[in-house]
């Protein structure tokens, strides 16, 4: 039986009275995560590094007056054996364990079997900051290798030794970012549904479960107190992972019809199941009917039929040719950012989270969430170790505005947490289970937003 | 006998080099620039780098150049060596040190030492470390060069002196414009015995020449070869002996040097020379009796810290040429040093032509001019700066560079270049490789790539001046570039260990350590052989180089191979140490060796002689002990010790030192056979080679028919067994039964039974168990080597195309995947699927490119080769497109062979992979099934499939083929292609499918995009700069730019795709459609 994490609080609706669906005002921030013009023209990934390089310093640069004022701030290339200053650049960690390409082409085949690590950390890691001008090795046990990762941008505080090395003696990480004051007006109640990892004609995914979820959703279930709370469901975010499909049918060969079809079945019950939400109000029953369909928007995630690099572009419209035609369908990148009710949210299909937890060590995984926004980065390790799309001019991923709820799609087990920054940002972070395998889905209460 | 000649003066600066300029702050009199070229300077793919072992008084050159510079001071003071202590200084202590280098100048000879000697001596220089760091330049003084010759009977003492006027007369005559006064010093009468043959009695009168210099030695040769007039005896040439000993090898051997070990000169033995002439700390005189020489054992085993300098060169060259030595600058020099025995550099440095951005942990020392970068360095012939050339310890000697082509059987011709470099061990990695592996490229990239598992960053000669020509930041870019590169080859030596595997051959065989890679094979035994023999009193001749017409003799046996695949274990019984032992055990050697005269004078008894199969004879130990026997004996004794010794070693640098030991001791065991076969060596004798193989056929011959014998099923054996093939020293035997431990008990006893019927020291020992074994013909096999009945060590293949240069990888990867799965998985039907799936994959165009790519070194022109070859032909043709970007003599040329027209040669269809991806040329699948795929496959299936040529190159698998569209071909330009259209006929109903093909497509390309460039990103060690490595021989470099160039494509689709909002599959799939498979009809 599939449960639903609930978070609703109990309250008194009329039982004849007709729900009406509450509505809220939508706002798309994907625009940062959209490769419209954007070429390959043989650009490299130096130009992304550069280009966060750049911003991240800028705003370090500013941070350092109130942390060490005392410190000359120089680049690695000024360093002097001896001389305490403040060095800003991009970490880079050397690695033993990882994976390589190379090893694809390597001379003798090794008689025993590969065992793939689920994490690529080793003991011997240590840490490098580069910037433009070079890199140096660092020491200390001020940062911590298993903490950091390749790509996040820091100020140091430490000296050159003699070894050539730069002593560590303190860090500095950007913080979270700003927070946009949300108005204080009283507040509805409502809610917004994420649900991760549908993997639709994947073996473990069971029909009924999702079908039960889209009933729940939708008002099917229930008495009334129940479908009172669906009517205040404002929104539903799928994240990423929707469908499965394998990836042996796709070498080669033209397919005969049964395989065809194999491949696009996955598809195809999803829209059905997805029109559902949006027709819900055609429902006969005279009890209850929520009127307006609910809103609904669908990141692309690594099982997907997208592109592989972040940021995943939008799922293509022609996949959804049901719930395509109704205006309340959204298909979205991946990293997914959007404003309701001017409520920041912002999350991915859990990529990010999966590269750091292969390369770096964390208590849990709101952890690792917590330091991407300490880091002011989505995705430190894009594109060392993250596939990415080669940026030019900028880095989509810095996170400049904090979210007022941060999530990430595909984890095995649902965690939150309410983080409190310095500047008094309050940031709701919550991994969302694949649905797959839990069967649970995340109600997110906006007003309740900080209890 | 080493005393003579009168007192003179004490010696000045040595005179055998060119008279040098006062002082190098001042002398800028550009002295003419040779003509030889240092191409050892340019920073290339095949790797000029050299590492100098030995150590580098990197301090006190440089010091001397920036006194001014304050604020290098500090750093140097790290550079220095320990200070000497007082105990030095008062020279009241006993310098002990290990020797690196011998060699020697001409002076004048030491008066204080030598009261009694006049004129030019030749005085022995060692250059050595101390166990403290001290560098130490130890000048030798009293040994004089000499030779011998045999005693015409009837020779009395007047006869002698007589002798001695008229060879000092004809001496006289040749040296014309010599100085010396006196050529011949003495002449001894001395009792001693040739090697040669057997001979009854013990010895007999030979006359010991004593000449001034060494050089004498050659001329005085000469003309005793020629014939001299005697009085009394008429004109007589004579035979000479040991008269081909270089003088340090001389010296070595009657000190009882060997070649890095420790000497101790006594306190008190020693004086301090007046006047330095090395930059040594330590630099005295002393008396060649004063010398104690201590073998390397017990402490005397260890290495003295001494340093290695590993340095790389950068070059600006220009476009489209290779860079030279007379236009081209050198504009960076990297130095790394390290001592011996840890593993990090404790000097880094660059120094570079204009300025340039530091970099951590790095000095950088930045120059206006290349003179100034090279005075730092000091080094640089062609560029004429007279103070320039000094890089060795001795002041005032210049570093000469000259052309040396090194020539041997076993390693076949090497041209290189010989830098004199006095006091210093070289140390060219380049040619240690070339002697000790077989690899397919000798490139850095390419030796590190196999050795570290690392690829080196390469950038190409052309960007190299463009970085130089940028500024600070594009200049330091290069300094890391050169850095890294000079560190390599630190690396390489560390982790092969070659320090202490060539100073333990040294030792062993009693070489200098620089005639290791100098010389060939044969110096080694000969110096063991002289050491032996000067013991026996025994004195070697110096025969005269016969050529190769004397003719080779019988190899090898090989046993008829019974081709096949076995799926029982095969036992393999090898004779251990065969050569060696044969000799041994029937005592083969110069000296028991008995002319077939003599056979029939001597009447010598049958059961004191050995005849060997193929007819010669040699006396048994009992008559006369050979010396090769001992020798080797003495070997394989030292070899067992140094094995019995590494068991117990706990250190890592004593386990270093004695695995070293062993393995020298082995090799060395090994090339006395080789001595002895080498027609143009030093002390050929085909008799006893030709005896050696002969003994060894026989040998197999017998095993096989042995094993055959015993285990049978009448024998009471379970099975008959079969021999099924035998090599030089093993024998492959199916004992029938199909269990690994009982194949290894069966083995075990044959072994031992067999090998009571062979004389001793001759064993033949049971060591492994192929299981499952694929013999394809003599000389090629692969099987699963079991050692323990548990657990298969690894996949032994032999001469199977695994590693050759003129396959593309793409022949590598299948062999050996084949392999994999027939014998580790025993997946035959599996195999055969994975073939089928490659040639489909080749024909339907998914092959990755750089599986393709066939590399070739191109050595000369176009014109000067007779035969078209497919890279000549191409690098013309790019030269015409291109000549800055056009490879040049010396560079490699990979290329692929392209569709073309019918009946085009293959030489015609080669093609730049890089040309081919940039304008998606369609490359012949067929050439590369036919040509290439084809042969190596059949060999290995054919023992297991029947109609493997059927099966697997004519398979249904071979019918669809898929070719590329050459977007500048003529046919696309009627394919009209139309939006909104819907799908054409052929295409309907799979629209999904092709939506989602294009879908993981882009997927996949963008993931491999992101892998290659940041790997790439690795190598160059650096986030923020754009890679520049242009190495070809980086198996990724192709997918790169593959990559690069595909995803511009895929893109392309996937924006259309993106665009397509509410237009409905139909529209969607035109871009489908055009992309891959589907041709849209003409309208």
């Amino acid at each position: 039986m599939p449960s639903l994490q609930s978070k609703f609080p109990a309250m008194e609706v009329d039982s004849q009275e007709q729900l009406q669906r509450k509505q809220s005002t939508y706002l798309s921030l994907d625009e940062n995560f959209e490769i419209q013009k954007e070429v390959y023209r043989g650009q490299q990934y130096s130009q992304i590094y550069f280009a966060r390089l750049h911003m991240m310093r800028t705003l370090l640069y500013s941070l350092v007056p109130n942390w060490k004022s005392h410190l000359p701030v120089c680049t690695v290339l000024e360093l002097e054996e001896g001389k305490e200053c403040i060095i800003v650049g991009t970490l880079y960690k050397h690695m033993k364990l990882k994976p390589c390409i190379l090893d694809e082409y390597s001379k003798e085949r090794s008689v025993a079997p590969l065992i793939k690590p689920h994490n690529f950390m080793h003991q011997d890691d240590y840490l490098v900051l580069e910037d433009e001008s070079g890199r140096v090795k660092l020491g200390g046990t001020k940062l911590s290798p298993s903490v950091y990762v390749t790509g996040v941008v820091v100020a140091l505080h430490g000296k050159e030794t003699s070894a050539g090395a730069f002593f560590v003696e303190d860090v500095l990480e950007a913080g979270l970012p700003p927070q946009i004051e949300r108005p204080l007006e009283s507040r509805e109640d409502k809610y917004v549904v994420f649900v991760s990892g549908l993997s639709i004609g994947s073996s473990s995914s069971n029909p009924l479960q999702f079908q039960l979820l889209v009933d729940h959703i939708t008002g099917h279930l229930g008495d009334e107190e129940e479908q009172g709370l669906a009517a205040e469901i404002v929104h539903l975010v799928i994240v990423g992972n929707s469908v499965e499909i394998s990836r042996g049918l796709l070498n080669g060969q033209n397919l005969v019809s049964k395989d065809q079809s194999r491949l696009s079945e996955p598809f195809k019950e999803l829209d059905i199941l997805l029109t559902q939400v949006f027709s819900s109000h055609h429902c006969d029953d005279q009890h209850f009917k929520i009127a307006a369909s609910l809103p609904l928007d669908i990141m692309p995630g690594s099982s997907d039929p997208a592109n592989f690099a972040l940021p995943q572009q939008p799922l293509n419209r022609c996949l959804f040719p049901g719930s395509a035609t109704y205006n309340t369908f959204r298909s979205c990148t991946n990293p997914h950012c959007f404003e309701l009710d001017s409520i920041r949210f912002l999350g991915t299909s859990g990529q990010n989270l999966d590269d750091l937890t292969k390369y770096s060590e964390a208590k849990d995984k709101l952890d690792f969430l917590e330091r991407t926004l300490r880091w002011r980065h989505l995705a430190p390790t894009a594109p060392n170790t993250l596939g990415c799309y080669p940026f030019t001019d900028r880095d989509p991923f810095l996170i400049d505005s904090c979210p007022d709820v941060y999530f990430v799609g595909n984890q095995e087990k649902y965690e939150t947490r309410l983080l409190k920054g310095l500047e008094g940002q309050l940031v709701r972070l919550i991994c969302i289970p694949r649905f797959c395998e839990t069967g649970v889905a995340v109600v997110v209460s906006v007003f309740h937003l900080p209890g | 006998m080493n005393k003579g000649g009168n007192p003179r003066k004490r010696p000045p600066p040595p005179s055998s080099h060119q008279p040098s300029p006062a002082s190098k702050h001042q002398a800028t009199t550009p002295t003419p620039a040779p003509p030889s070229t240092e191409e050892d300077f340019v920073d290339e793919d095949v790797f000029f780098d050299e590492t100098l072992m030995g150590e580098e008084d990197v301090e006190s050159l440089i010091l001397r150049d920036f006194e001014e510079r304050q604020a290098l001071a500090s750093r140097l003071s790290k550079w220095a060596r320990p200070t000497l202590s007082d105990a030095y200084i008062s020279q009241s202590r006993s310098i002990v040190f290990q020797q690196l280098e011998i060699d020697y100048v001409i002076g004048e000879s030491h008066k204080g030492l030598l009261p009694d000697s006049s004129g030019q001596a030749a005085i022995i220089r060692i250059f050595g470390v101390t166990g403290e760091g001290h560098s130490v330049c130890c000048l030798v003084h009293g040994f004089e060069p000499y030779f011998y010759i045999s005693c015409p009977p009837g020779m009395g003492p007047d006869d002698i002196s007589h002798f001695h006027q008229t060879l000092e007369g004809r001496m006289k005559e040749m040296n014309r414009n010599s100085k010396v006064p006196k050529f011949v010093r003495r002449i001894e009468l001395v009792q001693k015995r040739s090697i040669m043959y057997y001979q009854q009695q013990k010895s007999q009168p030979f006359l010991k020449i004593v000449v001034a210099l060494p050089t004498m030695v050659a001329t005085c040769r000469g003309i005793l070869d020629r014939g001299i007039q005697i009085d009394g005896l008429g004109m007589k040439s004579f035979i000479t002996y040991e008269s081909n000993v270089l003088f340090a090898l001389r010296f070595m051997i009657d000190c009882n040097i060997v070649g890095g070990n420790w000497i101790e000169i006594p306190a008190g033995k020693y004086k301090k020379t007046a006047k330095n002439m090395s930059y040594c700390q330590l630099e005295f005189d002393c008396l060649y009796s004063g010398l104690i020489s201590h073998a390397p054992e017990g402490e005397f085993s260890k290495m003295a810290p001494f340093r290695i300098l590993s340095f790389d060169i950068e070059c600006a060259g220009r476009k489209g040429h290779f860079p030279e030595p007379s236009h081209d600058p050198v504009i960076q020099v990297a130095n790394l040093v390290t001592l011996q025995g840890e593993d990090q550099p404790f000097i880094r440095n660059v120094m570079t032509l204009k300025s340039c951005s530091s970099i951590v942990g790095v000095d950088v020392m930045s120059f206006d001019t290349e003179k100034e970068v090279l005075l730092a360095w000091r080094r640089a012939q062609t560029l004429g700066i007279a103070e320039f050339p000094i890089l060795g310890r001795i002041r005032n000697s210049r570093v000469r560079v000259k052309d040396t082509t090194f020539s041997s059987r076993q390693y076949g011709t090497r041209e290189s270049k010989e830098v004199t470099v006095e006091g210093r061990v070289q140390f060219d990695l380049l040619q240690a490789m070339q002697r000790d592996y077989k690899l397919s490229s000798y490139s850095l990239n390419s030796v590190s790539a196999h050795f570290l598992s690392e690829q080196k960053e390469d950038v190409h000669h052309s960007i190299i001046s463009d970085l130089q020509n940028g500024n600070a930041e594009t200049r330091r870019r290069l300094a890391v570039y050169c850095l890294k590169d000079a560190y390599l080859p630190q690396r390489l030596l560390d982790k092969l260990m070659y320090v202490y595997n060539y100073v333990e051959m040294a030792r062993v065989t009693g070489v200098p350590i620089s005639f290791l890679l100098s010389r060939g094979q044969s110096i080694k035994v000969l110096s063991q052989l002289l050491r032996k023999s000067k013991q026996k009193n025994l004195v070697i001749p110096n025969v005269k180089q016969a050529g190769s017409e004397q003719g080779t003799f019988e190899g090898a046996t090989v046993l008829e191979a019974k081709a096949g695949f076995y799926e029982k274990p095969i036992a393999t019984l090898d004779f251990a140490s065969l050569y060696p032992s044969i000799m041994m055990a029937y005592n083969l050697c110069y000296c028991t060796l008995v002319t077939p005269e003599d056979v029939r004078k001597l009447n010598l008894p049958p059961e004191c002689v050995n005849r060997t199969p193929s007819g010669e004879t040699f006396v048994k130990p009992e008559l006369q002990k050979g010396i090769l026997p001992e020798i080797l004996e003495e070997l394989l004794a030292a070899r067992k010790r140094a094995k019995a010794d590494l068991k117990e070693a706990k250190d890592p640098l004593e386990k270093a030192v004695l695995d070293g030991r062993q393995l020298a001791l082995k090799v060395s065991a090994n090339s006395v056979y080789g001595f002895t076969g080498a027609t143009v060596g030093q002390l050929p004798c085909l008799e006893i080679s030709s005896s050696v193989t002969s003994y060894g056929r026989q040998m197999i011959e017998h095993t096989k028919k042995l094993v055959e014998d015993k285990f049978t099923v009448l024998g009471g054996y379970e099975h008959n067994a079969e021999v099924i093939y035998g090599d030089t020293d093993s024998v492959m035997v199916q004992f029938g039964v199909s269990d690994v431990e009982a194949a290894m008990n069966l083995g075990r006893e044959a072994a031992e039974h067999i090998s009571g019927t062979f004389t001793k020291p001759i064993k033949l020992e049971f060591e492994k168990v192929y299981y499952p074994y694929l013999l394809i013909s003599k000389k090629r096999y692969a099987g699963l080597f079991w050692t323990n009945p548990l657990k298969f060590d690894k996949m032994d293949t032999k001469g199977i195309e695994t590693v050759r240069r003129d396959n593309c990888l793409l022949v590598k990867n299948l062999v050996t995947e084949c392999l994999h799965k027939i014998l580790i998985d025993r997946d035959i039907p599996g195999a055969v699927q994975y073939v089928k799936n490659t040639i489909s994959d080749l024909l339907m165009n998914r092959m990755d490119l750089s599986l393709l790519v066939i590399t070739k070194g191109l050595t000369k022109t176009g014109d000067d080769y007779e035969v078209k070859a497919a890279h000549v032909e191409l690098a013309e043709r790019m030269r015409k497109r291109d000549p800055a970007t056009a490879p040049n003599v010396g560079d490699r040329v990979p290329y692929v062979i392209i569709k073309a027209a019918k009946g085009a040669k293959a030489y015609e269809r080669s093609e730049d992979p890089i040309y081919v991806l940039e304008n998606n040329i369609p490359i012949d699948p067929q050439y590369y099934l036919e040509n290439q795929i084809s042969k190596p496959l059949l060999r290995i299936f054919e023992p297991i499939l029947k109609n493997a040529s059927k099966e697997l190159l004519h398979g249904s698998h071979t019918r669809s083929i898929s070719i590329s569209t050459p977007s500048n071909s003529g046919i696309m330009k009627f394919a009209k292609k139309q939006l909104n259209r819907t799908l054409c006929s052929h295409c309907k109903g799979r629209e999904a499918e092709l939506y989602y093909k294009t879908v993981s497509q882009v997927s996949e390309l963008e993931e491999l995009f992101g892998k290659l460039w940041t790997q790439c990103q690795e190598c160059q060690g650096s986030l923020h700069q754009d890679v520049l490595c242009t190495s070809r021989d980086c198996p990724i470099f192709y997918r790169r730019k593959k990559a690069q160039k595909d995803m511009v494509e895929a893109k392309r689709q996937l924006d259309r795709a993106q665009n397509l909002y509410f237009v409905s599959l139909h529209a969607l799939s035109w871009w489908v459609g055009d992309a891959a498979t589907c041709y849209i009809p003409f309208t």
